[in-house]
């Protein structure tokens, strides 16, 4: 146990509440709950979107991905950065000139039906999940990493989902999203300065970035797996076992124990090193600055995809554009997230590269280590961050890195939860249940819906480990991320980019592109997870369809052209259509805010009216 | 919904075509004009950010030089541009793109505001 690491992730949970309450006297409205009462500058919105976008994925996924894939690791990075431009160059003006609280609004405002309100909460609450499902599962990880013991008779993963879960639901139900700004602003800046300290630190003992790539380039790539006895001993399709691999890549000292293992016929896995094979140049050996460790020639252009789009397509980051002063600043405060989040994502790459020689170079010299490896690499990649802030600088560091990983989580999950319960609160139960319910009750019911989707979450998280899903992708994280960029990016962002820019988008368009990119999306990911499981094979159409491990390349496309196809088909625009374009394009609102100097950004921390 | 910064649409002259905010009017010309600038711009920028961020994976499938090739201890180009010459790009494109739109804005609130009172004016010439 570090108590170190532990005194500092509890000062950030308690300095996390302290702001929440301190917020608490400041959110009257469902405008404050909700949007913060639409008065955050530029600069820390841009914080506030960089904490709340970058999440356990970002801050374990990418250096993780990194450390055990090279160059196919380094894309997630570009890919999460890159997403950015979509949102300022088509989307984040334009939906903060209409004026909204979210995503469904937009949807009924400009289709105007409540069918297609009612879909985007849906594929709002299923994205928001999706998302929710990682950061849950980092924070069973990273507790059992930082901890390593249960409370209450619990499990240290399950510990970790039950803490992490109680303490988000607290803060965001008490804070709404003045607190929830506050904070992210907070953690945002928290986990850049851990992740720039483990590579200050990665220098100081002597890292060099070009030397140290061409040292993790001059072998291919190993990968690690746990494998049980049978596993290990039974032939793949060139009739070679796993056994025979790792005989060939592991040094005789540690092929004992495999080997001893095999004979005894003991229940459970073996952490073995094997060696990688490249899927993009097959004839090539994998290595660390090469492509094709993790994605064939389609998977490339659909990750790219994936991330570039889904950013567009996350419904906690659309709803932050609507608490800008006006559309200029939504443009400016994107810029500003992509200097924070760029700098941050040059950093990660460094680390993960760094733990590679870090980590062996430890290990070989007979140190010990908290996580499991083998071969003188970690079994589980995502655990690179606090072991090399550990071997780096001591319990100190990794107290640093443990609470900045707990720092992206919370501010994730703050956001996704504000996010969920915008849906249930203001879309379903403002608009449909209980129109003219009084404002402290509507502010109530955002708070039991806080409360509802953590619960939900909760149970996702614990679920996870029960499925196998850990054991089944090599860094889970990064990876259930990017299903949630590909739902949100085949559900959202077609209607968003042909609402705002094609006037010709009907309401029967928009629905079934919603529907279709979102329900096709889950299925092939379902499906790729039923294939990793081995509950399908890999032949025929549901084989390829399940070795797809990004749909965006085909669900995109096809949501975009369900939507085209389906206004050209109904052709019944809106009717009132012109409105609602002055009010997506049009300028005079803003023209008259700037006149009369209500475009400047207010105090977060006045009272609404 | 108790938010008082909330803009609230009013239309004059009796039709739909028209929203007022102030002393500022959009008329649906005024809007198709802006509309279609920033469409213009927007695309402009969009299709270099596609064609850029889509040459990478292609780069990496079909082209050795740029893949393959160590041209600074291990950097490849292509690990070079990712992990750090790839935000450099980003952050030139988000820069310009913001200014040159709050520019496009600012001409285009005269154009507006010069579209309306054209229309204002054959109004009031109209018997």
């Amino acid at each position: 146990m570090n108590a170190i690491a532990i005194l500092l992730v509890v000062v950030l949970i308690a300095f996390t509440i302290a702001l929440s309450i301190f917020s608490r006297r400041f959110t009257r409205t469902t405008a404050d709950f909700y949007l913060a009462g639409r008065k955050v500058g530029s600069f820390s919105n841009a914080s506030a979107i960089s904490g709340d976008y970058l999440s356990a994925a970002s801050f374990l996924g990418v250096a993780g991905a990194v450390y055990a894939s090279g160059l196919d690791g380094v894309w997630f990075a570009a890919g999460f950065a890159g997403g950015f431009m979509v949102v300022v160059l088509f989307i984040a003006s334009a939906l903060r000139r209409f004026g909204e609280y979210t995503v469904a609004d937009f949807a009924f405002g400009r289709f105007g039906s409540n069918r297609v309100r009612l879909i985007t909460v849906l594929a709002v609450l299923l994205t928001s999940l999706f998302y929710m499902a990682p950061q849950m599962f980092g924070s069973g990880t990273t507790w059992q990493v930082l901890v390593g013991a249960g409370l209450f008779g619990m499990d240290p993963y399950t510990t970790g989902v039950v803490v992490v879960t109680a303490v988000m639901a607290f803060y965001v139900g008490v804070g709404g999203m003045k607190g929830t700004t506050l904070n992210q602003i907070f953690q945002f800046w928290w986990l850049w300065f851990a992740m720039f300290l483990v590579v200050v630190f990665a220098f100081g003992s002597g890292f060099n970035y070009p030397a140290a790539l061409a040292d993790a380039s001059a072998e291919p790539i190993v990968n690690t797996k746990q494998l049980t006895a049978t596993e290990l001993t039974t032939p793949n399709a060139a009739g070679v076992t796993p056994l025979e691999q790792a005989e060939g890549i592991m040094t005789a000292e540690e092929f004992v124990g495999v080997e001893a293992f095999v004979e005894s016929g003991a229940e459970g896995k073996i952490a073995v090193a094997l060696p990688s094979s490249n899927k993009l140049h097959e004839l090539r050996d994998q290595l660390f600055a090469e492509p094709g460790h993790r994605y064939n020639a389609f998977d490339q252009f659909s990750m790219v995809l994936a991330l570039v789009l889904g950013t567009a397509g996350l419904p906690h980051i659309l709803n932050r554009y609507y608490t800008n002063p006006s559309g200029a600043a939504a443009r400016r405060s994107t810029f500003w997230v992509l200097v924070f989040i760029g700098t941050f994502y040059i950093l990660a790459p460094i680390a993960g590269l760094a733990g590679i020689g870090f980590i062996r170079d430890y290990l070989a010299g007979g140190g010990e280590i908290a996580a499991a490896s083998v071969h003188g690499l970690l079994v589980k990649p995502d655990q690179v961050m606090p072991t090399l802030g550990s071997i780096l600088g001591g319990q100190w560091l990794m107290g640093v890195v443990a609470a900045g990983a707990f720092a992206a989580m919370f501010s994730t999950i703050g956001g996704l939860l504000i996010a969920a319960a915008s849906a249930i609160g203001h879309d379903v139960y403002e608009k449909y249940v209980n129109p003219n319910a009084s404002e402290a009750k509507r502010v109530a019911v955002g708070k039991t819906s806080v409360l509802l989707f953590a619960l939900i979450a909760m149970g996702i998280g614990l679920a996870i480990p029960k499925f196998g899903l850990d054991q089944a992708y090599p860094a889970l994280i990064a990876m259930m991320v990017t299903w949630a960029f590909s739902v949100g990016a085949s559900a959202f962002v077609p209607m968003l980019l042909t609402g705002i820019w094609w006037k010709g988008t009907t309401e029967k368009g928009a629905t079934a592109g919603i529907f279709v990119g979102l329900f096709s999306a889950i299925a092939i990911i379902f499906l790729n997870i039923m294939q990793q499981l081995g509950t399908i094979g890999k032949d025929g159409v549901l084989g390829f369809v399940g070795a797809l491990t990004f749909p965006v390349l085909f669900t995109f496309p096809l949501a975009l052209l369900t939507i085209i196809i389906v206004s050209k088909l109904d052709g019944q625009l809106p009717k009132n259509v012109d409105q609602i374009w002055m009010r997506i394009h049009g300028t005079a609102s803003e023209r008259h805010e700037k006149q009369h100097g209500l475009d400047k950004v207010g105090t977060m921390f006045g009272k609404s009216d | 919904m108790g938010d008082s910064t909330l803009r609230v649409i009013s239309t004059v002259g009796g039709d739909d075509t028209h929203v007022r905010h102030g002393d500022h009017t959009d008329t649906i010309e005024s809007v198709d004009t802006v509309f279609r600038a920033q469409r213009k711009l927007s695309f402009s920028y969009g299709a270099v950010f596609f064609a850029v961020t889509l040459g990478i994976p292609a780069s990496s499938v079909w082209w050795e030089g740029w893949y393959a090739v160590p041209i600074w201890g291990g950097f490849t180009a292509n690990y070079l541009f990712v992990s750090l010459l790839y935000y450099v790009f980003l952050w030139g494109m988000a820069w310009t793109y913001s200014r040159q739109a709050d520019k496009l804005d600012d001409k285009l609130a005269h154009l507006a505001d010069a579209i309306t009172a054209d229309e204002a004016a054959k109004e009031v010439g109209t018997p």
